[in-house]
This record gives C-alpha cells, structure tokens and sequence, in this order.
C-alpha cells in the first residue's frame, strides 16, 4: 500500500508517519506541505492511496478534493481535519472522499481507516455515522421531539439544561403552574417519567450543548 | 463618539488652516444690468459668483451646482421667480438651497407670502442696500460652509467606522487561524506521541496515564475548536455564507433552545467581506432574539440572486418596542445598519409589542461602494 500524505504541519505529518509505521503493509512514498505541492506529487509517484489534510494553503478542501477525484478517479482520497465531524464531514464525503477522520481520533483510527479504504470500502467514524444517520432521517416527524410545539421545545431544552420550574417561568414570561403543565405535557408526548429521562434525551438526541 | 473624532484626528493630522473653498453664489436676472450691480456689489465676498438671465437657465445651474445661496429677481419674463423657485426646490439636490427673492416695488411685498410658501428665506427690496446684502448673502455662505464641514466629518467617521469594522474583522481571522492552526496542530501532534507511547506499554498504570493525557488532549483540541469558532467561523471561508448561516442557526438552537428553520438556497460563493457582513449582522440579530425577544421560534430566510441577497429573520417573540428599531440607542442596532450601509445594503426592523420582530437584511452582492 502505497501513501501519499499532505499536511501543512511537520508535526502532524510526523505523527501520521509514525502512527503508518506500526502498519507493515503501509509505505509513505510521498509527502508534500501544501494543497498544490501534493497534486504535483500526486502526478509524478506511483501511490495507492491519499491522506490529504482539509485546510492547507494553496489549493486545498473540497477544491484540491475534486482535482484528485477528476485527474485520478479510481484511487481513495482520506481527509484528514482539525475540524469536527458535524462542521464538514458530510460534505467531504459527498465531495467523493474515502473517509474523514479528525486529527485527535487520528492515533486510533487512522490504521483501521486505511485497512478499510485498501480495500475499497469507505471509512466513516462512529461519530459522522450518527451526523449521517440524522441527515438522512429527512423525515422530521420521526424525531419524538418535532412532535414539541415551539414553546413546549423550549421548555423541554430549559429542563434539560437543569433549569428550575420557577427560573423558566420567569425566563418565558409564564406562571410555574403553567410551566408544570407544559412538563407534564413534553414527557408525555417524549414517553419520558422523570427529569432525569429528558436529560438523558436531550443530550442523545444532541439538543442541548 | 469623543474618542472616535479624537481618533480621526491622531489618523489624519491634517492642518486645521486648509485652503479656503469658495462658496457658489447664484444670481438670477433678467437684466444683465441688475446683474452687473450685484455681482459689483458681492465682489467683496470674494466667493464664486455665478448668473443666469432666465428662470430656465437658472435651472440649469441649479442642477449642475450646488448653491450657498440663490438671489432671484421676482419679475421675469417666461418662468418667473415664484415658478423658478418652486422648481428649484422640487429637486433633490437643491432642495434645501436658501433662496432670497429681490423684489423691484412694494406692491410685490404683498406676494412675500407666495415667496415663502415655494422656499424663500428672505426678501431683499430694490434698490439693495449695499450692507444688507452683503451681510445677508454671507450668513448664508457660512452656514453652508459649516453644513459642508460636518458631511466631511459625518464622511470621515463613517470611514474610519469602515475601517475599524475591516481591522477587527482580520484580526480576529488572524488569531483564530493562529490558534486553530498552530495550537491545534502542536496538540494534535501531541496526541500522536501519546498514542505512540501507550502501544509500547504493557503495564495497566501508565496505560491509564496515556489514557487520560488523551483524553485531556482532546479536550483541549475541542476548547480551541470552540475559542477559534467564536473568533471566526472556520465555515464562511471555506463553505461560504449559505453553510455558515445554516450551521449559526443549528448552533443557536442548541444553546438557547429557541427553535430555527432554515430556508436556505443551494450552496456558493461570493464576496467574502460581504459574507462577512451578512454573517455578522445575521449573529446581532440572533443575539438580540436570544437576549430581549422572549421568542420560542425563529425563521430564517436567505435568499440570493444575482445582485444582491436578502436575509430574513421573523421571531415570535415580545416584538420590539416602538421607536427603538432605527438603532438610535442601541449600539447593536447601530453596528447592522453601519455594516449593511458599507456595501450599500439596508437593515430594515419591523414589529409590533405582542407580534414578533421581523428583521430584513438586503445588501447588492455586485456593486459594492
């Protein structure tokens, strides 16, 4: 398995090399420090795969993405990013890339990822797989929580964010009684019993943070 | 506003004895003698003096130029001074031009109400008195000496406004590049030796200790993820702003549990300081939503065509209050429509107490000033 790696970083692309190393079947034949530095790379070693890091100067991201897949449609591109999965990760994919990984889980997943691209598959993290899923889910009404009207949403959020009845009635404008109702109403309609159980919902679900 | 003027001074030390303008007088008369005699007797102004025989004439120059003050004989043959007047002050640039109406006999004093009603300021009787003319006519040229001196520093501060707006703009691009990049890198790099470290040992203490200085790597990575964003949203450079925006609303729905709905167009790309300035404006707004409006929803419209894209938040909150959406007190309000107004656009605020706050953003993706 030939590699190509880009990375503006010395340091990054240190550590990647290192990380490639505990891999026997992986060889670094290439490595360049900026987006156009790698596409002249790209054209003139003989390489299997690309680990290419999302922002570097020059050409770089979806750009240098779309040169790669254009000039050399057959072979995997892996995204590399400081950035988190739910800012770019979907997009980088849609963009044709083989997998992304953010820098941090890089240590741990980026011998699995490779193995997984070497063999024509696509690696996608745990974490972008739950972003992919709720992208995909295009139905809104299946979400228990889309079932909230606007006030009851947030009422649910301010419970989840360990509000009291009273600060939330003061914060909306309402009375406590009112509040309570609303509660009442949102753990039924969430098929929820305590606090505890929206707590729990809300920060799976991703709605507090 | 003292420091801002203090500001424009230490910028541009320009000497306070600048070179004298010469104001633009205009004297209109059928008679080419009369004229004569007026221009005899404002020459002691040294200012600028220019004539015009005809209403239509006048008109003419009226267009052309802009007058310090206008003298206009009352009696003229074809448009006469009331109809000359009335058409000078129909249009926009010279409809705030003082007129002073020379009237040859007393009987016209009785048409002096006529005058005012189509704009004089004053009537002067012929024969003029040399004196009173002379003073009057320099009154006025020194009252739109001063007007001009403020446009120029209404002009000025406007620029700097400009400016600031644009150094803060990059210095904040710049340091949140600095610490994303450099820090986060190093840290990254980091968490490679760590776990470089922790697939050579076997034994389950140090295991726990590799275990636990990643994960405090990762925490910090995360931290200057969150400072970096904050400064400048890594997504309006590389996405552009239909994706910033998107990703603004899903963040704000997050932290304040105000529901969004987006209505966005397909992704692209245009200027990135006017994304930037619809991006900032479009962050006020969700600020005041999240701080005065009480709302449990807002929606959220960007459109864009091919000269210009309007931005449109409806909230359905406490409304805001009357009087306050021009942005005269609020320093917030006052940054969207300054921001809008460096690329020509405009910040429009409507709303009722009880019914929500519609703020509309438009500004021209093409022209820009």
């Amino acid at each position: 398995m030939r590699i190509l790696i880009a990375d503006d970083h010395p340091i990054v692309r240190h550590g990647l090399k290192q990380v490639l190393a505990n891999d026997p079947a992986a060889t670094v034949v290439g490595e360049a420090t900026n987006g156009d530095e790698a596409l002249e790379l790209a054209r003139k070693v003989e390489w299997d795969m690309a680990i290419f890091d999302f922002s570097m100067p020059g050409r770089s991201g979806l750009d240098l993405l779309g040169d790669m897949k254009r000039e050399f449609p057959g072979r995997p591109v892996l995204i590399l990013s400081m950035h988190s999965e739910d800012v770019h990760g979907s997009r980088v994919l849609r963009g044709g890339a083989a997998g992304y990984i953010t820098k941090e889980s890089a240590p741990t997943e980026l011998t699995t990822a490779v193995r997984k691209v070497a063999n024509g598959g696509k690696y996608v993290s745990a974490s972008l797989a739950e972003i992919l899923a709720s992208e995909c889910s295009s139905d809104p009404q299946k979400a228990l929580h889309e079932k909230l009207s606007d006030r009851e949403y947030r009422v649910m959020w301010l419970l989840a964010s360990g509000k009291q009845i009273s600060d939330i009635a003061k914060e909306m404008g309402l009375s406590p009684s009112t509040v309570s109702t609303y509660r009442t109403r949102i753990l039924r309609k969430l098929g929820l019993t305590s606090n505890a159980a929206l707590v729990h919902y809300a920060v799976r679900h991703q709605l507090v943070g | 506003m003292n420091s801002a003027t203090a500001a424009v001074v230490a910028l541009e030390p320009e000497p306070q004895v600048t070179e004298r303008l010469k104001a633009n007088i205009l004297l209109v008369d059928d008679e080419q003698k009369s004229l004569y005699a007026l221009q005899e007797l404002l020459s002691t102004l040294d200012e600028n003096l220019m004539t015009a025989q005809s209403g239509e004439e006048a008109l003419k120059l009226a267009l052309k130029n802009d007058f310090a003050v206008i003298l206009l004989d009352v009696r003229m043959p074809g448009i006469d001074g009331f109809e000359t007047a009335r058409l000078i002050r129909s249009r926009e640039r010279s409809k705030l031009t003082p007129l002073i109406f020379l009237t040859a006999a007393a009987d016209e004093m009785a048409s002096m109400f006529r005058g005012y009603e189509v704009g004089a300021v004053d009537y002067l009787m012929k024969p003029v008195v040399p004196e009173v003319l002379t003073s009057k006519v320099s009154v006025f040229v020194e009252l739109h000496r001063k007007n001009e001196r403020l446009k120029e520093s209404e002009d000025k501060l406007r620029r700097l406004a400009a400016h600031l707006i644009s150094v803060r703009e990059e210095e904040r691009a710049h340091i949140a590049r600095e610490i994303h990049d450099e820090l986060g890198q190093v840290l990254t790099g980091l968490k490679m030796e760590v776990g470089w470290l922790a697939k050579r040992l076997k034994e389950p203490q140090l295991l726990e200790k590799t275990d636990s200085m990643g994960k405090l790597i990762d925490s910090t990575v995360q931290t200057v993820r969150k400072i970096a964003t904050g400064l400048r949203p890594e997504m309006l450079d590389d996405m552009g702003l239909v994706a910033a925006v998107g990703w603004q609303a899903k963040e704000f729905q997050k932290r304040t549990g105000i529901r969004c709905r987006t209505k966005l167009p397909p992704e692209m790309k245009f200027d990135v300081d006017i994304s930037t300035a619809a991006f900032r404006i479009f962050q006020e707004i969700l600020t005041n939503v999240a701080r005065h409006s009480r709302a449990t929803r807002v929606d959220i419209e960007l459109q864009v065509n091919d000269d210009h894209l309007k931005l449109e938040v409806i909230d359905n909150g406490v409304g805001i209050p009357e009087g306050a959406q021009t942005g005269r007190k609020s320093l917030g309000l006052l940054g969207m429509h300054e921001r809008a107004l460096l690329f020509g656009g405009q910040v429009s605020i409507t709303g009722q107490p009880g019914h929500g706050t519609r703020v509309c953003v438009t500004i021209p993706t093409k022209a820009r000033l």
